[in-house]
């Protein structure tokens, strides 16, 4: 990779949004009804024993790109393929991002502007910044970071203020034992959001320090899932278990309970904010990673494939799905049947590959 | 360089033709034996022009010597002409030519250092030199130096006796504080060179000047503090100025425009002032500064974004009132480029935000009004645009009447005749007030340019919009950099320390034994510097210039 480096922080505030992307908006992990929290923070500790997978092999090539080690150790001839179905992976994650983004957000306020245009229009601006490079892109994620966290501020002071937020919602806790919660976080909350950190192998290259970089993405994982486990704790005692789960788009809802003497009332458009930032970067970040393993892969410069597979995701985007639920249906089925496979057993093959192959090779001095 | 070159060759050769009309045509212009005849090549380099003022003179006692002093009139200080050139001239020589009749058998050699003589115990002008180049000679005398030509010698005495009428040092008109210095940059680089010197007395005060333009042959100085100012940025800024290639250079701005890091930007990258306090702060803090003979915007490099928002009376004022005016500037600046835009997502979008009374009252006054809020917002914006416009070129004499009936037309007018809504009114002239709050009024005009690409945003997609647009002006603004410093330095790549002098104004005492802005360069990371002067980022002059002179190089 180039010179091109990404200070912690940066690095920090692109993990944060990543990960708080489209959970912070959704109702995630409610498979556990009002443990939802609890199963997030499951689903982290699954995640981040995954990313240590992850973090193993960039230990061990820290200047190359997943789809690079991948030829290394597999070889040539296996290697290549695997790295092309990762390519594909992150194109069609960033299209399922869009896909889902967009439709949120006709949902939620435009609802008469068409879907491709709404898509369209965010594709292209993730596209502006990914030419001016992926530093830029962190770079900026940072100030949106500290938007997004202070929106949550204000949401959570307006809504104590309100009086609206009834802990006892809450209670009890594991009503039904741990089995609902086991099964919420092994069909969905170890794989959204956190094993899509997967993609973040690409980008771990462009970290400025070996040593640091994947503490700071971990401690970056562990933050986000407390902020994503309080914001689900925050819907459960605001709106109810029932209502959270029948509800696409909790928040919105929780955040219009907000209202102050008739004067802030109705701020659900800073959940709005939230959603496409979120949608943004998560999208951004896939369309970065599917974009350096196809410059990697092929030897094709950056730049000039950026265009090319914006057009790929916008369409997958617009064609993977006749309607929003055949659309989620299709998430159902890919999260359980197929995400495994490549997030999972791939990684852990490489890892106990270079595992194996470390400790028979190493030790020969002289 | 070369257009100027090429038309001097020209020259040379046409006149080294035959000509009947020119008796001397045969020679090239240049410095000749004899005094008529450099006289001559004077006049014919100058087309005869009237204000050329020629005193032909003879010096010595006994052995005379034709001799002649040259000067522009209006360029050249004639107090100086007259007392220090052609006085000494007259007053001193006798007794040299004395020494030199005594002197003048026993060493021949002597002879040709005749001039060298008259500088050295003749002239009484300070500045004075001998020179042999022709050009040299013309660009002294047409920047108001005097030339001494002497019969026999081909070389000239030129004396600094530069002057002529210039404006006196005023406040400035365009950077304005309620306490502070009130002296401004006037249009003379010596001048503000001088302004500057007398604020730092400091042998680490350097000064670099080099003429640029090859038909304009400005002076521009650089200035900088040796080892405050990083090594690099000055050696960066120096290269960038000596690689312009223009004919004129009349403005600061011509060179802004050629050394910032990235040409299509509305952001200013380059910070320009008329005041001598903020150009000596700056230059304390490690930054350098350009002086353009002839202008009083000074440039200042490099600027980051927040430099924009620093007035210099922040400095005069108590910290706390500092913090104060800089929030209200930065505030100002977020109402510029969003206030239409937030306005026009909430009323025609995002309805359920606004209060239900306000609302109700929203509606009741766009019941009369034709027209969508966009192109009302548009309407009232782009007249606001033309007001302040005309307001800005103006002969003063009837600049009242502008602001008379931009007042009554577009404030009570429009809304009577049912074209705008009152609200309306009051969202543009929020707006246009605050673009008036910001120090720097280059920034004002790209946060103007700015908002109108969001009100189109917020038109078609309401927040939306407005919330991908700031995403890809954040992206925009951190992709720049000025000088190979990130141009939101302190926020992206985030730097507490750099946050002293920011959104606050800490206090003195906890600003006062900081680290100047050049060592915190060198603090920071290497991957936050990057590269000064990315070829890719120049603009295109400059890099077509520094292409031309690697293939010089390679031939």
């Amino acid at each position: 990779m180039g010179k091109v480096k990404i200070g912690l922080v940066e690095f920090f505030s692109l993990t944060v949004l990543f990960e708080l992307g489209t959970a912070l908006v959704v109702n995630l992990g409610m498979g556990a009804g009002r443990d939802a929290w609890l199963s997030i923070l499951l689903g982290c500790a699954a995640g981040l024993m995954m990313f240590t997978g992850y973090a193993y092999l960039y230990r061990k090539h820290p200047n190359q790109p997943f789809t690079a080690y991948t030829r290394q150790i597999l070889g040539k001839y296996i290697g290549a393929p695997v790295g092309l179905v990762y390519i594909i992976l992150y194109i069609n994650l960033a299209a399922r991002d869009l896909r889902d983004g967009s439709t949120m957000l006709a949902m939620a306020t435009m609802h008469n502007t068409p879907l491709f245009i709404l898509s369209a229009l965010m594709l292209l601006s993730g596209a502006y910044v990914l030419h001016k490079g992926v530093e830029v892109l962190s770079r900026t994620s940072m100030v949106f970071a500290f938007v997004v966290l202070g929106i949550g501020l204000f949401g959570t002071v307006m809504l104590i203020l309100s009086g609206t937020i009834n802990l006892h919602r809450l209670l009890p806790v594991l009503e039904n034992g741990f089995q609902p919660v086991l099964r919420s976080v092994i069909h969905q909350n170890y794989m959204f959001p956190f094993g899509e950190m997967v993609c973040f192998t690409m980008l771990m290259p462009y970290l400025s320090s070996v040593k640091k970089g994947p503490w700071i993405i971990a401690a970056a994982m562990v933050f986000s899932a407390l902020l994503l486990s309080f914001t689900m704790a925050l819907n459960v005692s605001v709106l109810g278990a029932d209502i959270v789960e029948r509800s696409p788009l909790p928040l919105m809802p929780t955040i219009s309970k907000i209202s102050i003497s008739d004067i802030i009332q109705r701020v659900d458009i800073f959940v709005v904010m939230v959603l496409i930032i979120g949608v943004f970067f998560k999208m951004a970040v896939f369309f970065a990673a599917a974009l350096i393993g196809i410059s990697d892969l092929f030897k094709i410069p950056y730049r000039k494939m950026l265009y090319p597979c914006a057009l790929i995701i916008l369409f997958t985007s617009m064609l993977d799905a006749r309607s929003f639920i055949e659309h989620l249906d299709e998430g159902g089925t890919l999260l359980y049947r197929v995400y495994p496979y490549l997030m999972i057993v791939v990684p852990a093959l490489l890892v106990i590959v270079t595992a194996v192959r470390d400790h028979f090779s190493a030790p020969r001095p002289g | 360089m070369k257009s100027g070159s090429n038309r001097k060759a020209q020259n040379a050769g046409a006149d080294s033709a035959p000509r009947p009309g020119q008796p001397q045509g045969s020679v090239p212009l240049g410095l000749a034996d004899t005094v008529a005849q450099s006289l001559l090549h004077i006049q014919t380099e100058l087309g005869g022009s009237p204000d050329l003022q020629i005193r032909r003179i003879q010096i010595g006692g006994e052995r005379r010597l034709e001799a002649a002093a040259v000067h522009l009139s209006g360029l050249a200080d004639p107090a100086a002409v007259n007392e220090f050139v052609l006085g000494s001239l007259l007053n001193h020589t006798e007794e040299l030519f004395l020494d030199r009749t005594d002197g003048g058998a026993d060493s021949r050699g002597e002879e040709a250092s005749l001039p060298q003589q008259i500088l050295s115990r003749a002239m009484e002008t300070g500045e004075a030199l001998l020179q042999e180049e022709w050009k040299e000679i013309m660009l002294a005398i047409l920047s108001g130096d005097t030339a001494i030509l002497l019969e026999g010698c081909r070389a000239a005495i030129l004396c600094g006796t530069r002057g002529g009428e210039q404006r006196a040092v005023s406040e400035p008109t365009s950077q304005l504080v309620v306490r502070g210095p009130k002296d401004g940059f006037v249009e003379s680089v010596a001048t503000n060179i001088a302004l500057i010197r007398r604020r730092i007395k400091s042998a680490k005060l350097h000064l670099e000047v080099l003429k640029l333009g090859s038909e304009t042959h400005t002076h521009v100085a650089m200035m900088y503090m040796k080892g405050i100012a990083g090594e690099d940025l000055i050696r960066e800024a120096r290269d960038r100025l000596n690689k312009i290639a223009l004919n004129e250079i009349l403005e600061s701005g011509y060179i802004e425009e050629l050394i910032q890091d990235k040409s299509f930007t509305p952001f200013p990258t380059i910070y320009n002032t008329e005041r001598p306090d903020v150009a000596a702060g700056n230059l304390l803090e490690g930054r350098v500064v350009i002086i353009v003979d002839g202008t009083p915007f000074v440039l200042i490099l490099p600027a980051v974004f927040t430099q924009f928002f620093q007035s210099a009376e922040d400095y005069s004022q108590r910290f706390d009132i500092a913090i104060l005016m800089r929030l209200v500037r930065y505030l100002s600046f977020l109402v510029l480029i969003l206030g239409p835009s937030v306005y026009l997502a909430l009323t025609t979008y995002h309805y359920e935000m606004i209060p239900t009374t306000l609302l109700i009252n929203l509606l009741s006054q766009r019941e009369n009004v034709p027209f969508p809020a966009f192109v009302e917002l548009l309407l009232m914006e782009t007249a606001f645009e033309i007001l302040r416009e005309a307001g800005v070129r103006m002969p003063r004499a009837i600049g009242q009447t502008v602001s008379v009936v931009g007042a009554l037309i577009l404030g009570t007018a429009v809304v009577e005749a049912g074209i705008i809504t009152p609200i309306m009114v009051i969202v543009v002239a929020l707006t246009g007030i605050a673009s008036f709050a910001l120090p720097a009024y280059n920034m004002a005009i790209a946060g103007r340019i700015i908002r109108f690409a969001f009100l189109i945003m917020a038109s078609i997609f309401g927040f939306y919009g407005i919330t991908l647009g700031l995403i890809l002006l954040v992206a925009h603004m951190s992709s720049l950099r000025s000088f190979g410093v990130p141009y939101l330095f302190p926020f992206v790549p985030l730097s507490i320390k750099g946050h002293k002098d920011t959104l606050f104004r800490m206090p003195l005492w906890l600003n006062g034994a900081d680290k100047p802005p050049a060592q915190m360069r060198e603090e920071m990371p290497d991957y936050m510097l990057l590269t000064t002067g990315h070829e890719e980022q120049l603009p295109p002059l400059i890099r077509k210039n520094c292409r031309t002179e690697e293939e010089n190089r390679e031939e």
